[in-house]
């Protein structure tokens, strides 16, 4: 059975959130059991019970109190209702917490009474009663205060007892619901994590299944395939890299042999023609030669309009056997075009020498040469020498009729050399550009269309490339790029 | 009162599954048809022994539930169903049982006071032609009364629990916002059960025929 990436990097993630999620609950199963043995612990409740009972014995002992008081100061009430009024108004100043006095007449008629001004003392309270029957049938009704704190504190003494009773009678559940708790909020986390790692899996599987599909593409043949690398610097993302690295290394390779095999068909097409056409050159030469000798020695020369139209095709048949020597010995040297030899070289020095020591470009065009760091490379001085040449004299025919203006620079970018040559010319259309190399392919009249394909080849061959692109200024512009050399190294792999 | 009938049947419906593992006692009440319906008379005495007056003098509120209810004999679901609440407590000031007790006849309570637990065990214990609902539904068929009473209920103490789980503000004072995690607690505390300190009550089997169930 096969897993997907996706979902293998789907089971570690599940698997990474539940082992630590299991250990997670039993500890928390803990933590609350020794947690709850602390917080309801029996003893405490037992004391939380017994809360509410205490206050019942203060509030006995209070109104024990009261009637004691009370009881005192029935003995000494005068019988007397005014005198009783000031001893109670007395009383009422002297006894703590006596709020009101009241002498009452067995048919319940107040015969003095006395009250507290003031606030209570002690804050706010409540009314305690406390009665004393006199011998002679009256009654003294005292009121006392007893503090409502008492009576707010008994309320949450109570609530609070009750509360912890019934925790403590349901201990077990209410441990098992806060791990149950502890156990939900913690798999959500984990989902959460879960689905946030899975998202980042699947942006992770979604470009190597890319990568994958783009191999597949690669396998059938398409060398134009890339895949997205975005920005990001993780090893995916420098697979990618590395894919499209190498999937243009590939396609420039395959180019490369590819043009090379063409201009190989083409060199074979040239030696034939330049065979073809040098064979019968000579002939044809010496025959015309002779036969002009006989005809100056014969009496045919006396006639001068003969002798004009003799000397007139004479001109023109030794223009066009030069004309097919020139190109026989153009065809001829593309068809030999020697193996690359390559050798050290500075490529900015190499330029600077091949300037110095080619007067005849000086002669024809306006050159200057701009150097920026150093390009250590490989290099046929020879066949690179037929290359600047071929280049330089590209450009010179291009201003004609006008003197050529060449700018030349040579700077390294990035791990290869690049060498540009610019003219001032009419520059090469876009639709043109990637034909100029092409064998035969010429814009001139007199042009062969060997010259740069000559130049592809041998940089092509130092495992190099030549491009045409179109500089901001007008004009055009080569750009011929030389991989640069290790230190050290080895000769680049073109050679 | 409609809410209370309803948590009665659905209490007595548990109870009625539960009944076979419910402890036997002789059935302490009686049950006559008059004027075509059922009226049930129960002593629950044995259910507030004397000794339970230590208990509810504690200066706590405390809630007592009676459930009453026909069952067939065969099982199956309660035909009809009585219930009364009584939360009771000993006011420590007053030296008195206040009690408060809702049932059908009294949907929104009624409030009683006693000043000695003799009073409030004989209120407690008596009920007194309890209406069961008409008796012709019984038909022929046998049925058991059941008879639940129970003491601080734990429904009660879950609720009152789970209230003190959610108000948990740890480490904030009381003001801070409250634990997600005692929420939580809370809500999963809601499905906590168990039997309280429930007694039970089953009369024999009896079909009306039988004459009066004693």
């Amino acid at each position: 059975m096969r897993f997907s990436f996706r979902l293998q990097i789907a089971a570690a993630l599940v698997v990474a959130a539940v082992v630590p999620l299991a250990a997670a609950l039993w500890l928390a199963s803990r933590l609350a059991e020794e947690n709850l043995a602390l917080g309801l612990n029996p003893r405490l409740i037992e004391e939380l019970q017994e809360t509410p009972a205490l206050y019942g014995d203060l509030f006995r002992a209070r109104k024990e109190l009261y009637a004691e008081q009370a009881r005192t100061l029935a003995a000494e009430l005068p019988g007397d209702p005014e005198r009783a009024g000031r001893y109670l108004e007395a009383a009422v100043r002297r006894v703590p917490r006596l709020r009101r006095a009241s002498f009452i007449a067995p048919d319940g008629a107040v015969l003095a009474e006395a009250e507290a001004e003031g606030p209570n003392p002690e804050g706010e309270w409540r009314a305690a009663q406390a009665r004393a029957v006199l011998p002679s049938g009256e009654v003294l009704q005292c009121v006392f205060a007893i503090e409502a704190r008492f009576f707010a504190d008994l309320a949450e003494a109570r609530e609070l007892a009750q509360s912890y009773l019934g925790a403590g009678r349901l201990r077990r559940d209410i441990q098992k619901s806060y791990v149950a708790a502890f156990g939900a909020l913690v798999a959500l986390f984990a989902a959460a994590a879960a689905g946030a790692g899975l998202l980042l899996a699947r942006r992770t599987t979604r470009r190597i299944a890319d990568l994958m599909g783009a191999v597949r593409e690669l396998a059938r043949g398409n060398l134009a395939v890339q895949v997205e690398a975005g920005s990001g610097r993780d090893e995916v993302a420098g697979l990618a890299r590395a894919f499209n690295a190498m999937v243009r290394e590939v396609r420039e390779g395959r180019d490369r042999i590819v043009y090379l095999e063409k201009i190989s068909g083409w060199q074979e097409v040239a030696r034939r023609l330049a065979h073809e056409i040098k064979n019968p050159l000579t002939p044809i030469q010496l025959a015309f030669q002779q036969l002009e000798t006989r005809f100056r020695a014969s009496p045919a020369a006396a006639d001068p309009e003969l002798g004009r139209l003799v000397s007139e095709a004479s001109l023109v048949v030794r223009e066009e056997i030069a004309t097919l020597e020139r190109l026989v010995g153009e065809f001829s040297a593309f068809a030999r075009l020697p193996d690359v030899r390559p050798e050290p070289a500075e490529l900015g020095a190499f330029v600077e020498e091949f300037l110095r020591s080619s007067p005849q470009v000086a002669g024809a065009a306006d050159v200057d040469l701009r150097r920026e760091g150093d390009c250590p490379v490989f290099l046929d001085r020879t066949l690179m020498r037929q290359v600047l040449g071929n280049l330089l004299r590209n450009a010179e025919e291009a201003a004609r009729p006008a003197r050529a203006r060449v700018h030349l620079a040579v700077r390294p970018a990035g791990a290869q050399a690049l060498l540009t040559v610019a003219d001032q010319g009419p520059g090469i259309p876009p639709e043109l550009r990637a034909r100029v190399f092409d064998p035969y392919f010429t814009t001139r009249r007199d042009g062969t269309g060997l010259g740069l394909a000559i130049v592809r080849k041998i940089v092509l061959q130092h495992g190099g490339d030549v491009e045409a692109r179109q500089p901001a200024g007008g004009g055009a512009l080569l750009a011929v790029t030389l991989p640069l050399a290790p230190p050290g190294g080895p000769p680049p792999r073109g050679s | 009162m409609p809410s209370v009938r309803r948590a009665a049947l659905a209490v007595t419906a548990l109870l009625a599954a539960g009944a076979a593992q419910a402890p036997e006692a002789p059935f302490p009440g009686s049950l006559v048809v008059a004027q075509g319906r059922l009226q049930a008379s129960l002593d629950l005495s044995a259910a507030f022994p004397r000794e339970m007056e230590r208990a509810l003098r504690d200066g706590l509120a405390h809630v007592v539930t009676i459930h009453v209810s026909l069952v067939p004999g065969g099982g199956g679901p309660p035909l009809s169903a009585w219930a009364r609440e009584i939360e009771l407590s000993w006011d420590l000031w007053e030296e008195r049982f206040d009690v408060t007790a809702t049932d059908p006849e009294h949907p929104r309570g009624r409030a009683l006071h006693f000043r000695d637990f003799a009073g409030l065990r004989a209120f407690l214990s008596e009920a007194r032609q309890l209406d069961l609902g008409p008796a012709a539904p019984l038909g022929d068929q046998r049925w058991v009364m059941v008879v639940r009473v129970e003491l601080d209920p734990v429904r009660e103490l879950v609720d009152r629990t789970r209230e003190l789980i959610r108000g948990q503000r740890p480490g904030q004072g009381p003001d801070g916002p409250p634990s997600v995690l005692g929420a939580m607690a809370s809500y999963l505390l809601g499905g906590a059960g168990g039997e309280g300190q429930a007694r039970f009550f089953r009369s024999r089997p009896f079909a009306l025929h039988d004459g009066t169930l004693r």
